[in-house]
């Protein structure tokens, strides 16, 4: 018995949390992602594509996806959705005219049916910026009051500025505490996440021994 | 254990969906059960390839890169064999970001295949590539650049400029490498990207680059892209210093790298004999390599470069000593490779017999060798035949005439009678060669010895005649049409040496029906050559041939040939005799040399595949007009070559060769002019025949029988004739325009043209003046002109000296009607010109002068002329001034220009003084009728003339001024 269950907590340990980081153009998602992988402020280029890295985090890995933010690459979001565990939004906060466009862009895409599932971390990004938009008015401007069924957060970030090294640090630690939600390791939020969890499809990934992992966590418990 | 039941699960997922399904469709209704038993079978392979492709989707989103790399190598397999897996596009694309080179190569090899049929989707693994090109592993930089150059979508090539920009700046030699050939793939999908983003000068610099490697590939690269460059000018022209770093780095880099700098300095043209000289040393070593390519590549650019060093200087003198040794070292390889080796030297004993004159016995065929280069060794044997090797040649080639291939036997025969035609001294031991092979009786043998005997012939006339009865032995034995052929020439040229002529040839014609066309043409010639030399007891066999071609043949050829034969018989026996029976030029020595310019053309391509082809690569290589290659003016044509461009500027507008040829296709080039018979009859043709159809043979016979015409008073008769149209010169002064070229000799493949227009008696005269700068006799000449603005034709078939040997000008003059079709040109003056001879077509356009159409009765009546110049509206009248007409000054200037007006059929009507000034009052005709009516004013001391001009068509004015300018001047 202790040699399954070993064998189901190296399988924990190996599954990879699939994150998307999208936004529009020029909102800072690349640089987000490099912050979150390597600490560090990368100079960064149009991304006409993709970029995909692994974050480690606590002995969890995630495999983040950072897609391109331009008019001609948003379509191919959608080839990216399915399986998603988490989807952060970038907003350039700064950029008061997009803002709408930046809104249009996360109701059409939350309305996947692939993405029911995905929690939501939205960044107003660019907070350093004169006259950038405070976080409650970028909730405001993305009309985020209006969510239903979806468990999500909004943060306000500085992806370049040294100051803001404390904001990424705690995004990311109340980041990935969401996510952690759905692997129920924290016990005080279990049933929270037994809530979240309860009917939703993102159990129901390829292999299908998935389900007995949160058995496993709780008989360990 | 695990693995294998996770693979059990999906593949019992996989079959159970696959049960479901077709339990599904083929669940036995009624309607189904109709269903023919192959329906089901291919609705079951369409299901399990769906599923396939499902299958690999999902593997391709798994977690683990081990299973990915597995299913990429999956699609990659089903990609190759030729399964369409385009519909998984974006998951391969996502498997690109990976730091597993294995599983990166293979996403690359997916995106050049399918980048295509997915190009919008494509754009996606722009990023990756720009990653990738700044990876630390450099072949992974490479890697991406190289997939970049492949992928060939337009929308995402903008994108990878900065990469490619980039690593053409690249630290590691082979990533430049790399770039450097992905400018030359990137130029193909998108030049002017390239030449807008300066990719050519980042190019140029890698050849000064210090890696001898990154040297090579962006020779290869430029190259390419000069050779693709639309204007069709190199778009990068090398600089001495740019040849010299490629000098520096062929001595370093590999093989191939060798070949391309090598072919790329083939394309360079040294500025001056020095500069080839040193080139020529450096490359000199190369002939030394092992790999045949680097020789053949070395030889190419030093025959190239020795065109332009003077023959007889020491230095070329030794260096064709070092080209033999290489050459005959490639005779050592394979038999492929042997046989490129003698394709090409083919091409180089052509241009210079001297590098291999001493090399004859490598040359001999082994009995081992494959047929193909026994062929052309035997091909090269004969081009370098010479009176010193001669006797050992032609022991070679009798020994070869007795071998069991067939085909290299004929070769071999064929040869020894080339080698007779060449070297003089050898014919005699040639033809009794063939003589004892002919002994042999071997059939094949026999046929190609009469063939050749035949050439033999022709070279040496009244030499060999006493084995004609040898010959006739074997005249059963004949079957094929060309030994027929050669051997019914040889009976009708010698017809009054061999006594039985008529009945030989009577054997032949029984059969006429069946023969080959080629025996029937000769044939028809052979009798008619006996009647004309025996016409008493051969009208029988005449009449019979001549109603044989006319009547029962379907070949226009010979029943052209048969009327023509007919009508000189039926009108002028003497003249038939002295067309059919004409000296024959001598047959040139090398029937089947390349033209040279070809030839020069080829040596510019050795080594390549239109080497081996003896075609230039436009031949064969569709959609690329490209650059035609040919060698630089050699040291001593130098002077001449600025002389020819002078007198090339000199002609007036020459329009572009395209339209010409556009406007000429609707020529009949085989027209009226084909064959230059003289004496043609005066009669149209089509009368001509239906008289010969009549009573046409009963005055033939008649006439011919009862007594052979004397031919000297016909003779005398014609050339007075002659003498009548083209002896007298005409007294009056026309004015005559200097003879221009028409036709450069670079453009007319050797023929070089000039000519003018003259009136001579009230006749339009082309005098034309035909140069052969070519290295073979040309004949066969003959004209034709498009339609043009007067109607001008031909009025009798062009007479040049035919044929006209090599350095040879000769003068002709073409009188011309005016009949010809109409079509306006623009200018009016242009006449469209196409004349052949031999070697083939050539077009140029040449301009009329106005003065050469005024016709001799342009002479108004005065009340005429009053009433027409106030009839014709204001606004076709026309000004011009002739400026600086020279002695103006003279008190009777004006008498003179009245005289000189008139010579030229222009006809002062009346003239006037008006308040000092001279006013004249002249007309003119023009070949189509037109009528130009001019006022002139002259005044004393002026030498200006006013010129005011009227005509129903006032487009004609342009060219009257023009003819006024030259007559004044002039």
């Amino acid at each position: 018995m202790g040699g399954i269950l070993s064998y189901f907590r190296g399988l924990l340990g190996s599954r990879e949390m699939r994150i998307l980081i999208l936004g529009l153009d020029g909102a800072g998602k690349t640089t987000i992602l490099y912050r979150l992988q390597v600490g560090e402020v990368v100079t960064t280029i149009p991304t006409i594509g993709f970029n995909v890295e692994q974050v480690t985090y606590k002995n969890l890995k995630f495999q983040v996806w950072d897609l391109g933010g331009q008019t001609s690459i948003r379509p191919y979001w959608r080839c990216y959705y399915s399986n998603t565990d988490a989807i952060i939004y970038v907003v350039d906060s700064a950029d008061r005219d997009r803002i709408g466009i930046s809104k249009d862009e996360l109701v059409y895409m939350l309305e996947e049916e692939e993405l029911k599932g995905a929690v939501l971390v939205v960044l107003a990004n660019k907070q350093d910026m004169e006259g950038a938009l405070s976080v409650a008015e970028v909730h405001q401007a993305l009309g985020l009051d209006a969510l239903k069924n979806r468990t999500f957060q909004i943060f306000k970030t500085s992806a370049t500025k040294g100051e803001a090294e404390a904001v990424i640090a705690s995004v990311c630690c109340n980041f990935f505490s969401l996510l952690n939600l759905r692997f129920g390791l924290n016990s005080d939020q279990h049933m929270r996440a037994q809530r979240l969890l309860r009917g939703q499809r993102f159990i129901a990934n390829s292999h299908g021994f998935y389900p007995t992992k949160l058995v496993s966590i709780e008989a360990r418990a | 254990m695990l693995e294998g039941l996770r693979i059990f699960v999906l593949t019992i997922s996989a079959h159970s969906v696959l049960c479901i399904l077709i339990a599904l469709i083929g669940r036995p209704t009624t309607r189904t059960r109709n269903f023919p038993q192959g329906k089901h079978l291919s609705v079951g392979f369409l299901v399990s390839d769906k599923g396939e492709i499902f299958e690999l989707k999902s593997e391709l989103n798994n977690d683990k890169k081990e299973k990915k790399k597995e299913a990429v190598k999956k699609v990659i397999a089903s990609m190759t064999v030729g399964k369409d897996v385009s519909a998984l596009f974006p998951d391969v694309v996502n498997c690109m970001q990976t730091d597993n080179l294995e599983l990166k190569k293979l996403v690359y090899l997916y995106l050049m295949n399918y980048a295509k049929s997915q190009p919008d989707m494509a754009i996606m693994a722009v990023n990756t590539f720009v990653k990738d090109c700044e990876d630390p592993n450099p072949l992974i930089r490479a890697l991406a650049v190289r997939t970049m150059g492949c992928i060939r979508v337009d929308k995402i090539t903008e994108y990878l400029c900065e990469p490619l920009r980039k690593c053409l700046k690249d630290e590691d030699p082979y990533v430049r490498k790399t770039a450097a050939v992905c400018v030359a793939k990137l130029y193909d999908i998108n030049s002017s990207m390239v030449e807008d983003q300066g990719f050519l000068d980042q190019l140029k610099d890698l050849l000064s680059d210090s890696n001898p490697m990154v040297v090579a590939n962006a020779v290869a690269a430029l190259s390419e892209i000069n050779e693709s460059s639309s204007s069709g000018s190199p778009l990068v022209e090398m600089t001495p210093q740019t040849v010299n770093k490629l000098l520096t780095a062929l001595n370093e880099c590999t093989e191939w790298g060798q070949v391309f700098i090598l072919d790329s300095l083939a394309n360079y043209s040294p500025r001056d004999e020095r500069e080839a000289q040193s080139t020529c040393e450096r490359i000199t070593p190369r002939l030394a390599h092992a790999n045949a390519a680097v020789v053949l590549s070395a030889v190419k650019v030093l025959m190239k470069f020795m065109e332009m060093l003077p023959s007889d200087s020491e230095f070329v003198t030794s260096l064709t000593k070092k080209l033999a040794p290489p050459l005959v070292t490639l005779l050592s390889s394979e038999p492929e490779v042997q046989y490129v080796a003698l394709r090409n030297i083919n091409l180089i004993v052509q241009k210079r017999p001297d590098i291999l004159k001493h090399e004859m016995k490598v040359f001999f065929v082994k009995y081992n060798d494959p047929i193909y280069v026994k062929l052309e060794k035997l091909d090269i044997m004969i081009r370098l035949a010479s009176q010193a090797n001669v006797a050992q040649v032609l022991s070679e080639l009798k020994e070869y005439a007795t071998e069991v291939d067939v085909d290299f036997v004929r070769k071999a025969v064929r040869a020894i009678g080339r080698c007779a035609i060449k070297v003089e001294q050898s014919a005699e031991r040639c033809v009794s060669t063939l003589l004892d092979l002919i002994q042999t009786k071997v059939n094949y043998v026999v046929q190609e010895a009469i063939v050749v005997i035949k050439d033999i012939f022709r070279k040496y006339p009244n030499k060999y005649e006493s084995i004609i009865s040898t010959l006739c032995e074997n005249l059963d034995t004949l079957d094929e049409p060309e030994a027929r052929a050669s051997m019914i020439w040889i009976i009708g040229e010698y017809a009054e040496r061999i006594d039985n002529a008529d009945e030989l040839l009577e054997s032949f014609l029984e059969g006429f029906a069946d023969e080959n066309s080629q025996v029937q043409l000769q044939l028809l010639t052979a009798i008619v050559k006996l009647f004309l030399k025996r016409p008493s007891d051969t009208q029988e066999l005449v009449q019979q041939v001549l109603s044989l071609a006319t009547q029962d043949s379907d070949n226009p050829d010979l029943r052209d040939r048969g009327f023509i034969y007919w009508r000189l018989l039926s009108t002028d026996p003497a003249a038939a005799k002295e067309v059919v029976l004409a000296e024959k030029p001598l047959i040139s020595e090398e029937t089947d040399l390349l033209e040279p310019t070809l030839l020069d053309e080829l040596i510019c391509h050795i080594s390549s595949l239109a080497s081996v082809y003896h075609k230039p690569p436009s031949a064969f290589v569709e959609g690329r007009a490209g650059i035609r290659k040919s060698l630089p003016a050699s040291a001593r044509a130098g002077s001449e070559g600025v002389e020819s461009t002078e007198s090339q500027a000199a002609p007036a507008v020459i329009p572009a060769q395209d339209s010409l040829i556009g406007d000429l296709l609707s020529m009949d080039i085989g027209g009226p002019t084909v064959a230059p018979v003289a004496a043609a009859p005066a009669a149209p043709f089509g009368s001509a025949a239906m008289d010969l159809l009549g009573g046409g043979l009963d005055t033939l016979l008649g006439e011919t029988s009862s007594s052979p015409a004397p031919p000297s008073a016909l003779a005398a008769s014609s050339a007075a004739l002659l003498g009548d149209i083209f002896g007298a010169p005409a007294a009056s002064a026309t004015y005559v325009a200097p003879k221009t070229t028409w036709l450069p000799a670079e453009k007319g493949k050797g023929l070089d043209i000039s000519g003018s227009f003259v009136r001579r008696n009230g006749q339009l005269f082309m005098d034309l003046t035909f140069s052969n700068k070519a290295m073979q006799p040309m004949l066969g000449f003959a004209i034709q002109f498009n339609k043009n603005s007067f109607g001008i034709t031909p009025a009798s078939p062009l007479q040049v000296q035919s044929p006209l040997p090599p350095g040879v000008a000769a003068d002709a003059s073409l009188p011309l009607a005016t009949t010809g079709p109409v079509q306006k040109m623009e200018p009016l003056t242009t006449l469209q010109v196409a004349v052949k001879n031999n070697v083939d077509v050539m077009y140029f356009a040449c301009q009329i002068p106005m003065h050469a159409l005024f016709v001799e009765d342009g002479q108004m009546d005065k009340r005429v002329f009053l009433a027409t110049w106030k009839e014709i509206p204001a606004q076709n009248e026309v000004q011009y001034t002739i400026t600086n007409v020279m002695h103006s000054a003279d008190s009777n200037f004006t008498d003179t220009v009245v005289s000189r007006m008139q010579q030229n059929n222009v006809f002062t009507i009346a003239k006037r003084n008006v308040e000092g000034q001279d006013m004249l009052y002249q007309s003119l005709k023009l070949t189509n009728g037109i009528w130009v009516l001019n006022e002139l004013k002259i005044q004393p001391g002026n030498p200006n003339i006013t010129l005011s001009l009227k005509s129903r068509t006032p487009n004609v004015a342009e060219g009257v001024f023009q003819a006024y300018d030259n007559i004044l001047h002039g």
